[in-house]
């Protein structure tokens, strides 16, 4: 378990996306009543973990382009399957307020998983825990 | 940590425009017996840099709505034309009141972000603590 401490690394990449997230939510609330703007999202964690374990896109060939890792699914993309208010936004308030929760609840997992591996960690180390 | 630096400063930019909504609103009411008064409307705008948007909002040109006055039969008043009718003002209560109650529905939910970021960036703060 703590030959690469892989664990750290999972909490970082879960809550800096737990972060992220609630910064493109915090965006488009911002947004609310800006007439013409389009709402945004931010894939979820579990599709980053899956993408970066295959390691990007598959290529037939070398010189095809591969894109690394992460890269699509912590970008921003616009959520098209919305519905426009006639102003033209598609933001909704309730919709964001449920990611936003999600967004803190991930966070504080990742923050929960953290501190207690870093307890266990500290114990095996023999300073009190 | 900059991701939730981000959302503190786009909560308060949304705090900003939904106050500044707010006070127009205040200043439409307190008007709304004002003669000739036009309505004042806020506008939203995303705030840009470099022809980028950022994210942020910003309070856009305030518009007048530009709707009728409407005549107002008082022939004993100052402003009363020959055959008694002076311009009222256009502020409409209801339109006033339903507005000021989403601009407050809004900064609440502004509100409600800036704390949650504030009690993520709190968490991640007291792993350094211990």
């Amino acid at each position: 378990m703590f030959d690469t401490l892989d664990i750290f690394k999972t909490a970082h990449a879960a809550a800096k996306h737990a972060a992220g997230r609630q910064s493109v939510v915090a965006e488009n609330v911002a947004n609310s009543d800006t007439p013409g703007f389009k709402a945004r999202d931010i894939g979820t964690f579990e599709d980053l973990v899956n993408q970066s374990s295959t390691s990007g896109l598959r290529t037939t060939r070398e010189t095809h382009i591969n894109t690394p890792a992460n890269t699509r699914s912590t970008g921003t993309f616009i959520d098209r399957n919305l519905e426009a208010s006639p102003n033209g936004n598609t933001v909704s308030i309730e919709t964001e307020m449920l990611k936003s929760i999600e967004a803190e609840r991930q966070h504080s997992r990742a923050m929960a998983v953290y501190q207690s591996s870093l307890n266990i960690l500290r114990s095996s180390l023999g300073r009190g825990g | 940590m900059n991701d939730l630096n981000k959302t503190l400063a786009l909560a308060t930019s949304g705090l900003r425009a939904q106050s500044a909504r707010l006070r127009l609103v205040s200043e439409n009411l307190a008007n709304s017996d004002t003669p000739g008064y036009q309505r004042k409307i806020a506008s939203f705008a995303q705030e840009m840099m470099n022809t980028q948007a950022v994210g942020e909002v910003r309070q856009g040109p305030v518009r007048l709505d530009q709707t009728t006055l409407p005549k107002v039969y008082d022939p004993s008043h100052p402003m009363a034309d020959e055959k008694g009718y002076y311009d009222g003002s256009n502020v409409n209560l209801m339109v006033e009141i339903a507005d000021a109650r989403e601009a407050q529905r809004s900064y609440e939910a502004n509100l409600k972000l800036f704390e949650q970021s504030r009690k993520m960036s709190a968490s991640l703060l007291d792993i350094l603590r211990r």
